[in-house]
């Protein structure tokens, strides 16, 4: 316990998965890349998770776990907690991050590769910004899908981002 | 003296078992160990009886039997912690100190990324963490 991870380390690391797994292991098949990246987060947020639990009580039903997982697990890994939670009492959770840290130091490349397209230059910039940043959130998705499943929840997680660097994480558990 | 501890999975799978005892009683310490999961059941899903606080981590004393005295500790994460002790009079604080050296040991080891969750336990380092712990634990009341 207490052992820190630089920052800025963990971003290079992140951005060098996603552009290995991306272009190069998986460069014609993007859906493997992503489910290859999930699984890493997914492995990641196991463990994550069996660390940060350790000195507290049981968690007496799954709105609790969340709320952990919103609080103090955000907080470890992240500096800060989650900003919003809703949730329709059926199994599904919004977690919404309004600036989320591993999004907040990304930039686009500006360069106009579509110039000749017909579309709207700030729309193609801002596709390729979407799409860009949502290979880099399969691994936080997957590291709360590890760590919910391994609280007993298991489940699917998505992440939403319609506007940048807010980010919403969406957890659908089959239970409850 | 502890003469067997176990980690059991969720799904009551076993994932380190280990006796520290001369005598080829394994299978007798397997048994009480595979005895005391039923125990560990009731106690989840029945807590009022469960010790001072609700859904704390340490379930206390499961079960005495002639010779041992077996205690349970339950994680977040559905792992069960099985302690199986010769000795007659145990203080409780010595065994939570136990158990929460030994839930640390074992977050250690699964931490290890070529650890495959679910899977027995075969680090070596962990091994020797543990009988460590064992062998320290009730020093500190004795001495």
């Amino acid at each position: 316990m207490g052992k820190e991870v630089s920052e800025s380390c963990v971003e290079s690391l992140l951005t060098e998965i996603v552009s290995s797994y991306g272009t190069r292991f998986y460069a014609n098949k993007p859906d493997l890349a992503a489910r290859r990246i999930e699984a890493i987060g997914y492995q990641v947020g196991h463990q994550l998770s069996e660390r940060y639990t350790m000195e507290r009580p049981r968690f007496s039903d799954h709105l609790e776990a969340i709320k952990f997982i919103c609080k103090d697990f955000w907080s470890e890994l992240f500096k800060k907690q989650i900003d919003n939670l809703k949730t329709n009492h059926r199994g599904t959770f919004v977690l919404q991050d309004n600036r989320f840290r591993w999004l907040s130091h990304m930039s686009i490349d500006p360069s106009p590769e579509n110039s000749g397209s017909t579309q709207d230059p700030s729309a193609v910039a801002e596709n390729k910004a979407a799409e860009a940043a949502s290979m880099h959130l399969y691994f936080p998705c997957g590291i709360i899908r590890g760590a919910l499943s391994n609280l007993g929840i298991p489940c699917a997680v998505s992440a939403d981002i319609s506007n940048l660097p807010a980010c919403e994480f969406l957890s659908f558990s089959a239970l409850n | 003296m502890i003469v067997c501890v176990a980690v059991v999975g969720h799904q009551n799978n076993p994932l380190y078992i280990q006796s520290f005892t001369e005598a080829d009683d394994a299978l007798k310490l397997h048994h009480i160990v595979h005895c005391s999961l039923d125990v560990v059941d009731e106690r989840v899903n029945n807590p009022r009886k469960s010790g001072p606080t609700l859904n704390d981590t340490f379930l206390g004393l499961l079960y005495p039997t002639e010779n041992y005295k077996v205690y349970g500790y339950l994680t977040n994460t559905k792992v069960k912690f099985i302690l199986v002790t010769t000795d007659l009079d145990v203080r409780d604080a010595d065994v939570r100190n136990f158990f929460r050296r030994f839930h640390s040991a074992y977050v250690d080891a699964v931490s290890n990324p070529f650890h495959v969750p679910g899977k027995k336990i075969t680090s070596r380092t962990f091994a020797e963490r543990v009988s460590t712990i064992v062998k320290s634990f009730g020093l500190s009341s004795a001495g």
